[in-house]
């Protein structure tokens, strides 16, 4: 039996079929993997995101102190906002990628993922200098996300004291339910508009209980892990373990736009020159021209030479047809170009296009 | 919520451990599928490839297709030994016919049974309800 979020038995109540997610017990899906994608697509859905965890970083030199550690400058960073930034490792691999929020000028709010939660913390904890108070709120917060082009309208009816209008995208503010307070941010992981709220598990059932009442009449949908990872590759996020590990640094991943501080941190020297002479590999975007469905590990063929492999792949409802990511040799292809995916022994033809597949709707 | 959403065993038809169904249609021949829980825990079915050939020879657990859901390809075995008559291209076109009808429209080859007494050795309706309500 793997951990329980606050919503395990909700999920079972929703029909949820349960399997095991980085050590979590979490629904893959409640009735159909594709009617929750499209529910997101075109309505709104609702994922309980309790596995992820969270961090606060406090402290007079809390900035200096993140500054020393992420690729990402902070010059964009104000309080009430939030950016998406990696943890690399002294060879410039990816220990996590995570989105940092500054609530003050020495208060952030790091929120990173479930597989890496410990290993995060070690690193952080390992690197820490100056005044800087360093704790992992993961058991003693729940987040539940509510994401598509109608999640403003639920949102509003929820948190009725909250102006949805003038919360802007990667921002975040703060309400209160049942005398508990919520963050709310204006982030998401599926290409469209929406939310993230991180809660008191004490508040998690009667608030997802609450959100999918008034999101009825919106034709919100409970999403199950199947819809979060199609959407997010059709939305060409990366996720960790697949486009992201520790042998993979942020310009193969492509992620070349976090890379953008001009202070010292672990492997910006690697980093710099990275830049300078361009990654040995990159990440594409390939589509299945007929049919077949592209899954992590195949092989990329082009011009019958083996050029790489796929990181994550799968059906995307919107387009209907398979598609990937694929970590292949810097140079061997270019959008447009075609290239041979390796299905069970049976090379299947496919196309490199350009990033993303679905271009956020928001 | 219908308890019997997904749980679905028809008369007239036998079933293997791994969820595959034949029916024998009386002539020596012999359709076949995955049963009804095969196809719900699958989930969304996307694509169908059929590796038996028509006019070829296949025994029992051989691997007849492959089906991809939203997560995961699986192996479709067999139930039965015999000579491939007819492949269902309908469900590579339409894989989503497998989840709406498993036991009709969503077929997945047509044999001539090697040997009618093989269809004894497996489930009965019965039995395979038994074999579902003990967790499958």
């Amino acid at each position: 039996m793997g951990k329980r979020t606050p919503l395990y038995e909700k999920h079972l109540k929703l029909g949820g079929r349960i399997v095991d997610f980085a050590g979590w017990d979490l629904p893959v899906q409640y009735t159909s993997a594709i009617d929750e994608h499209m529910a997101v697509r075109t309505n709104a859905g609702l994922f309980d995101i309790s596995h992820m965890g969270e961090f606060s970083v406090k402290g007079k030199e809390s900035q200096k102190y993140l500054e020393s550690l992420v690729p990402t400058s902070f010059s964009k960073l104000e309080d009430g906002k939030g950016m998406y930034s990696c943890l690399c490792n002294e060879k410039g691999g990816i220990i996590d990628d995570f989105f940092i929020f500054r609530i003050a000028a020495d208060d952030f709010y790091l929120v990173v993922n479930a597989g890496t939660r410990e290993k995060d913390f070690k690193w952080l904890q390992a690197n820490l200098k100056g005044d800087v108070v360093l704790e992992d709120l993961s058991d003693i917060t729940a987040k539940i996300d509510v994401q598509g082009p109608l999640s403003k309208g639920i949102m509003e009816k929820v948190f009725s004291d909250v102006d949805f209008e003038s919360l802007e995208r990667f921002h975040f503010t703060y309400s209160k339910f049942n005398e508990k307070p919520v963050m709310i941010s204006n982030t998401g992981y599926t290409g469209e508009a929406g939310y993230e709220l991180f809660i008191d598990p004490a508040i998690a059932g009667t608030l997802w209980d609450l959100l999918l009442e008034k999101g009825k009449p919106f034709n919100l949908l409970p999403c199950g892990l199947a819809s979060r990872d199609s959407l997010r590759l059709e939305a060409c996020y990366s996720l960790y373990g697949h486009e992201l590990n520790e042998n993979v640094n942020p310009f193969e991943a492509g992620l070349s736009w976090i890379v953008n501080s001009e202070k010292k941190y672990v492997a910006s020297d690697i980093l710099k020159k990275v830049k300078e002479d361009g990654p040995e590999r990159r990440t594409v975007c390939l589509v299945i021209k007929d049919k077949g469905i592209p899954r992590e590990g195949y092989r990329v063929m082009h011009e019958g030479a083996d050029i790489g492999h796929v990181t994550s792949g799968g059906y995307s409802p919107v387009m209907k047809k398979g598609i990937a990511f694929a970590l292949v040799k810097a140079k061997a292809v270019k959008t447009g170009s075609d290239v041979d995916i390796v299905i069970r022994d049976k090379n299947v033809g496919a196309s490199v296009v350009k990033r993303p597949f679905y271009s956020f709707n928001g | 919520m219908d308890a019997n959403k997904g749980r679905e065993v028809k008369e007239g038809y036998r079933y293997t451990d791994k969820h595959e169904w034949v029916k024998a249609e009386g002539n020596g021949t012999a359709l076949c599928g995955i049963s009804d829980f095969a196809q719900n825990s699958l989930g969304d079915i996307v694509y169908v490839e059929l590796s038996a050939e028509s006019g070829s020879d296949i025994s029992g657990g051989d691997v007849i297709a492959v089906v991809e859901s939203a997560k995961a390809a699986s192996d479709v075995y067999s139930p039965v030994s015999g000579k491939v008559l007819e492949i269902n291209s309908a469900i590579e076109d339409s894989p989503e016919t497998v989840n709406k009808s498993p036991y009709d429209e969503g077929w997945f080859i047509k044999l001539e049974l090697a040997d009618t007494a093989e269809l004894e050795k497996l489930m009965t309706p019965a039995q395979y309800t038994d074999f579902l309500a003990a967790g499958g």
